[in-house]
């Protein structure tokens, strides 16, 4: 601006008119110069301490994907014969229920997404520390139906079985259904006598139920299932008119409390099962990131390397505008509250290498121009020119594949469109904004104008 | 001023031979190596207390216990801050045919956890995919390349009509679809499993290589207006070398931080990283080399041909 309106008197009027303060030549540089030192220092500073106020956090505590820190993804189909039957309603009601499941064992992280046309749910559990579960069975008790139901049984010799690994007298599940989990209002894991039991209170219809079961089978057994699996099979005693009941079967605490909360929630319509599970495990995860951070400073510190040598100062100021494209995608990251993921960090590091084409792109045009004998300032003016549009079509070119990308791609790969597509927008401002106003404002200070400094012999053949 | 124009019959050889290669080794292999992601199966990895085991005898046990043939593998990986810096997994890898099942992998584990020194509190790592699963994530992936090609054909040509012509972006295309035959080349000789990995590499580099070519074509576009006085073949040239420096300073860096990348994740065996860096390094290098020897040449010739198609034309 400066420049031009030195050419163009009419300019300097037009903007004397708008009641612009009038700034010494080389003021507006300055000041430009300040604000592109300030948005760089703003980034930095925003991933170094966090802003809980704008929902950034520190670069520390950022969130990070489950191929980091360990954890589970899969897709449960429902285990029926055909799958064309499964309601969009039943499928909202699974999501529901798993959710309270997931919830009840104090993970909050999680994601889970249902995919109406294919009726299926996607579903991604971090790791949460102690855990040590073998995933494949977490996935497939989250996916049980819970479906408790209390049975008359047959006494007879053909009624019932003896479990052949516990010893255990089991009786065989009949379709006479007594109670179902539909009738119990409340349920508990309680210790009786040092011994977990499941405590349950049932419904109004539950208790009417449950009261015409018991005086009709005073001394005979009701056999509780949860599933198709026997818990146990006590006699009644007594006529219960309460509508209270215990479960008292050989299941541990965490068992105990686990069951009770399956209750609560209520069956699944169907059972879940897994047709497609990925999991990470938390040391391997966190490996893959310490190395994965090393080469990323590594990286960086190559590249800056690379710039100062090849365009000195151009290259110092490119370094800093690279220093604040990385803070700006980590910070965009966190506030999109996004989570970190190793092709994420990959997608930064190639960000490094190639966020600074642009300034190559106009460094070397610069230099160009500085070569042909145009003088400095008029050279930086072209080089940024000149460069625009190239830099711009290049740009969109990536910006696409980045958008294709982040549509059909998984947990992690998502992570690497985003960085890419973060990474683009920002290199793109960092160039053609940040660069251009710190490299304006020095180019015009005496101290820095030698042509030396830009890469280019002192003596100018013409 | 170095010749690149002149040389162009060379490099098509070179770029011919190395898909030919690649073609070679896909018809040996018989096709490409899917990963289980894009074609179903079962991988299981459980940490080892120590690597003192045998796989074989695993291999065996695990076998007899499914009824299902696996292959059981030594693997190692490492953490360079964990005091214990090497990690010793016992990995499982069943094919598509034979895709585990949720109780068939429980079986797995469980009979690993009893008869095996595993280590102690580990979770085992599982990715299993049935088939039918893999070939819809296949499809998607692929559909999504087949988009963003389209995508980014549509927006250059709307760029280029304007620049140097619909030919030019044409031409643009040839040279990715040059770029990603050399990184399939690459999957097929070194067996490499393809995945969304894969897609991913695939599709960066497609941006990274029409950028490349957009800026030698701009310089053409430039050039065209100062100099012409000069023959075509002189102007083309003039703008490949001019553009040279930003095309190898700008490969240069990419390629320092991608290349430090694949070193670090092959020397501390971090697959899924060194999986996605290596074919960044062959599509970038590949990237550079098709805007300089395919795309411009090939538009060259094709202007070459017009303009002697019109002399004849008019002396007709």
């Amino acid at each position: 601006m400066a420049n031009k309106s030195r050419r163009n008197p009419r300019m300097d009027y037009s903007s004397v008119s708008k009641k612009e303060p009038k700034l010494k030549p080389g003021a507006k540089l300055w000041i430009r110069f300040s604000v592109a030192i300030l948005i760089v220092t703003f980034f930095i500073v925003m991933i170094l301490t966090g802003a809980p106020g704008l929902g950034v956090s520190k670069v520390s505590e950022i969130k990070t994907g489950i191929d980091i820190r360990g954890g589970v993804s899969a897709t449960l189909y429902p285990d029926v014969e055909n799958i064309a039957e499964v309601t969009d309603d039943q499928l909202r009601t699974i999501r529901t229920i798993l959710e309270q499941r997931i919830e009840a064992k104090g993970t909050f992280d999680y994601n889970m997404s249902p995919d109406y046309e294919n009726k299926r749910l996607l579903l991604e559990i971090p790791y949460s520390s102690g855990d040590n579960t073998n995933p494949q069975k977490v996935i497939d008790d989250l996916g049980t139906m819970a479906l408790l139901t209390f049975r008359e049984v047959d006494e007879t010799e053909d009624g019932y079985v003896i479990n052949e690994v516990t010893g255990r007298f089991e009786y065989l599940p009949t379709d006479r259904i007594v109670i179902e989990g539909s009738d119990i209002e409340t349920a508990q894991a309680v210790l009786v006598e040092n011994k977990p039991t499941i405590s349950l209170k049932f419904t109004d219809v539950g208790t009417e139920k449950f009261s015409e079961a018991t005086r009709r089978l005073v001394n005979h057994p009701i056999a509780i299932y949860l599933d198709e699996q026997f818990i146990s099979g006590p006699n009644v005693s007594t006529w219960i008119k309460t509508g209270e009941a215990v479960i008292t079967g050989s299941f541990t605490t965490d068992e105990a409390i686990d069951i009770a909360n399956k209750l609560q929630y209520g069956a699944l319509p169907f059972a879940m099962i897994a047709k497609e599970i990925n999991s990470i495990t938390p040391t391997l995860g966190e490996s893959a990131l310490s190395v994965t951070l090393d080469a990323a400073m590594l990286a960086m510190i190559l590249v800056v390397a690379f710039m100062l040598l090849r365009y000195r100062l151009p290259g110092a100021v490119a370094s800093v505008g690279l220093i604040g494209l990385v803070a700006s995608i980590i910070f965009w990251i966190s506030a999109f509250n996004a989570s970190i993921t190793l092709p994420g960090i990959a997608g930064i590091i190639l960000t490094i290498g190639m966020g600074v084409d642009a300034n190559v792109i106009i460094y070397e045009r610069i230099k160009e121009e500085l070569r042909r004998g145009i003088e400095l300032q008029e050279a930086i003016d072209i080089g940024f020119k000149r460069a625009f549009s190239t830099i711009l079509d290049a740009n969109v070119t990536t910006l696409i594949t980045g958008g294709a990308l982040y549509i059909v791609g998984s947990g992690p790969i998502k992570g690497f469109a985003l960085t890419l597509i973060i990474g683009i927008i920002m290199s793109f401002f960092t160039a053609i904004v940040i660069v251009k106003w710190l490299l304006r404002a020095l180019a015009s200070t005496k101290g820095l104008s030698n042509r030396w400094l830009y890469g280019v012999k002192k003596e100018v053949l013409k | 001023m170095i010749d690149v124009i002149g040389k162009r019959k060379y490099m098509f050889i070179v770029s011919a031979v190395l898909i030919l290669i690649g073609v070679m080794f896909l018809l040996i292999n018989g096709g490409f190596n899917w990963d289980i992601q894009f074609e179903g199966g079962t991988i299981i990895k459980i940490e080892m207390a120590n690597d003192s085991y045998d796989a074989a005898a695993a291999e065996a046990d695990i076998e007899e216990l499914l009824g299902k043939t696996v292959t059981v593998q030594k693997e190692k990986t490492f953490n360079p801050d964990a005091q214990v810096k090497s990690i010793a997994l016992l990995s499982i890898k069943v094919t598509k045919e034979n895709t585990l099942n949720s109780s068939e992998i429980n079986a797995v584990v469980d009979f690993l956890t009893d008869e095996y020194n595993i280590k102690a509190g580990t979770i085992p790592q599982i990715k299993s995919v049935e088939p039918f699963i893999g070939i819809e994530l296949r499809n998607k992936a692929l559909m999504a390349a087949g988009w963003a090609m389209l995508l980014i054909v549509i927006y250059v040509g709307i760029r280029f009509r304007v620049m140097s012509g619909i030919s030019a972006a044409l031409f643009g295309i040839v040279a990715l679809v040059h770029d990603a035959l050399i990184m399939l080349s690459v999957y097929a000789v070194f067996n490499i499993p393809i995945n969304e990995v894969f897609v991913a590499a695939i599709l960066t580099i497609i941006g990274y290589s029409m950028n490349d070519t957009i800026v030698i074509y701009d310089r053409i576009r430039e050039n065209t207006a100062l100099m012409h006085k000069a023959d075509i073949e002189t102007m083309v040239n003039t703008s490949i070398v001019q553009s040279l420096p930003r095309t190898i300073n700008t490969l240069v860096t990419t390629l320092l931080t991608i290349t430090t990348l694949f070193v670090f994740a092959a020397i501390f065996n971090v697959e899924s990283i060194r999986q996605f860096a290596f074919p960044l390094i062959i599509g970038l290098t590949s990237g550079s080399y098709s805007s300089i020897f395919i795309a411009t040449p090939i538009w060259m010739i094709w202007k070459k041909y017009r303009i002697k198609k019109k002399i004849l034309d008019a002396k007709s």
